[in-house]
């Protein structure tokens, strides 16, 4: 057991886990930011994706003592415009993966504000939906600035 | 277990390297790795791309948008993967990265975990070798070092400097390790020399984020091409020529394999050959 200082959101937190443990489990079960989902938890599905210094990384394969940047996790981007999208978009069916979807989506809009649907098909191909609502994704962010 | 961040190479002693993680993390999870100690390396790797030598700190997502990067490398990252994976993943990392060989995830006794018998020779093996498969029959899934190995690539380590291919042995009953590097040994930069033209070309079971079934690059000198395959042995295979498909050896279920490798060399070929 070691600590772990991160920032999460803007926020400065310290937690005490065992090296090891994932980021995905701490920002979870310690920290409280639930926003997260583990779905395969082996870095395939994009479920746990977070940004760190705005760059989307799987946070269930990133140990939480390895974390050097700054988090954004899906509560940091409650006020985004592509949340409304989303919904306008009814991009949501069961809404497991879309945290990821949306964090993944958050850091292609910011590098690219107008992607192409080639662009979006390549930036979001981490980030998987069991229930198929890609079509709708792909206009939520295309309609992302409303 | 404890993580310690490498701020020089001399601190690098004992204990498993981790870079990006997204090898490293999942294999320790499942038990494959075990270790009490951790190096976090990305403080004393090379980064960035300066000519034609390649940190081997740089991502993959770096990579796939470098212009100064030759095209079937780029290509390669591009066609790997997922975005959040080519974000985290160090170029050097993806070189050393395990076959997604099945049994061997699931940790069966099979000759690479010191077992006695090959389980996907005699079982499931869709996916696996059609060459130098007698032994182990796992596939490498490394697009990038068949890009690099088309492209000829040098390897710089903390040790020596080496070839790519020497990089990787088949593994015997006397050594099952598929990688050449020693203990502590690791990759610091990737040096490629120029090439003419390079094509990266893959099929896979969906259009993005899988392995690849075949991944085939070629790079071309002047009159002469190299051919590299990802997915086809154990490990990233140089191809004897167009022709050298005909040397294969696949198992009852991979056949098909040889069928669309033959198609994307042809490709590939044609492709080096018109730029």
């Amino acid at each position: 057991m070691s600590d772990v200082l991160l920032t999460v959101n803007g926020q400065s937190y310290s937690a005490y886990a065992p090296v090891g443990m994932s980021l995905a489990q701490l920002l979870r079960e310690e920290l409280g930011f639930t926003g997260t989902k583990i779905a395969c938890n082996e870095g395939h599905c994009g479920a746990c994706t977070v940004q760190i210094d705005g760059v989307p990384v799987l946070s269930c394969i990133t140990l939480a003592h390895n974390v050097t940047g700054e988090i954004t996790t899906i509560e940091g981007l409650r006020d985004h415009p592509l949340i409304e999208a989303f919904v306008e978009a009814d991009a949501v069916q069961c809404g497991f993966c879309t945290p990821g979807q949306v964090v993944s989506a958050a850091a292609l809009v910011a590098a690219t504000p107008d992607p192409t649907v080639d662009q979006i098909r390549h930036q979001m191909a981490g980030n998987i939906c069991r229930c198929g609502t890609y079509p709708r994704i792909e206009e939520a962010i295309q309609k992302w600035r409303g | 277990m404890e993580l310690v961040r490498a701020t020089s190479l001399e601190q690098v002693d004992g204990g498993i390297a981790i870079h990006g993680g997204t090898e490293v993390v999942p294999l320790l999870r499942d038990g494959i790795l075990q270790t009490e100690k951790l190096v976090d390396i990305r403080g004393v790797i090379p980064r960035g791309v300066a000519g034609n030598r390649i940190g081997a700190g740089t991502t993959l997502a770096e990579l796939e948008v470098d212009p100064q990067v030759p095209d079937a490398l780029r290509e390669a990252c591009r066609l790997a993967a997922s975005p959040q994976l080519r974000n985290m993943g160090s170029i050097g990392g993806n070189l050393l990265q395990s076959t997604r060989c099945w049994y061997w995830r699931l940790k069966y006794p099979c000759h690479l975990h010191g077992g006695d018998r090959c389980h996907a020779r005699e079982g499931e093996h869709r996916e696996h070798a059609i060459f130098a498969n007698d032994y182990c029959a796992s596939a490498h899934p490394s697009d990038v070092a068949a890009a690099l190995l088309a492209l000829g690539t040098r390897v710089h380590t903390t040790q020596r400097e080496l070839a790519l291919e020497d990089l990787y042995r088949l593994p015997t009953v006397e050594e099952r390790e598929l990688v050449t590097l020693a203990p502590g040994e690791l990759i610091l930069e990737l040096e490629l020399p120029p090439v003419d033209a390079s094509v990266y070309l893959k099929a896979m079971d969906r259009k993005r984020w899988a392995f690849p079934q075949v991944g085939v690059a070629a790079a071309r000198v002047g009159g002469e091409t190299r051919i590299a395959l990802a997915g086809v042995a154990p490990v990233p295979w140089l191809l004897d020529g167009v022709d050298g498909l005909d040397a294969a050896t696949p198992l009852p279920r991979t056949a098909w394999k040889v069928e669309v490798a033959r198609a994307l060399v042809r490709r590939a070929v044609t492709s080096v050959a018109a730029k």
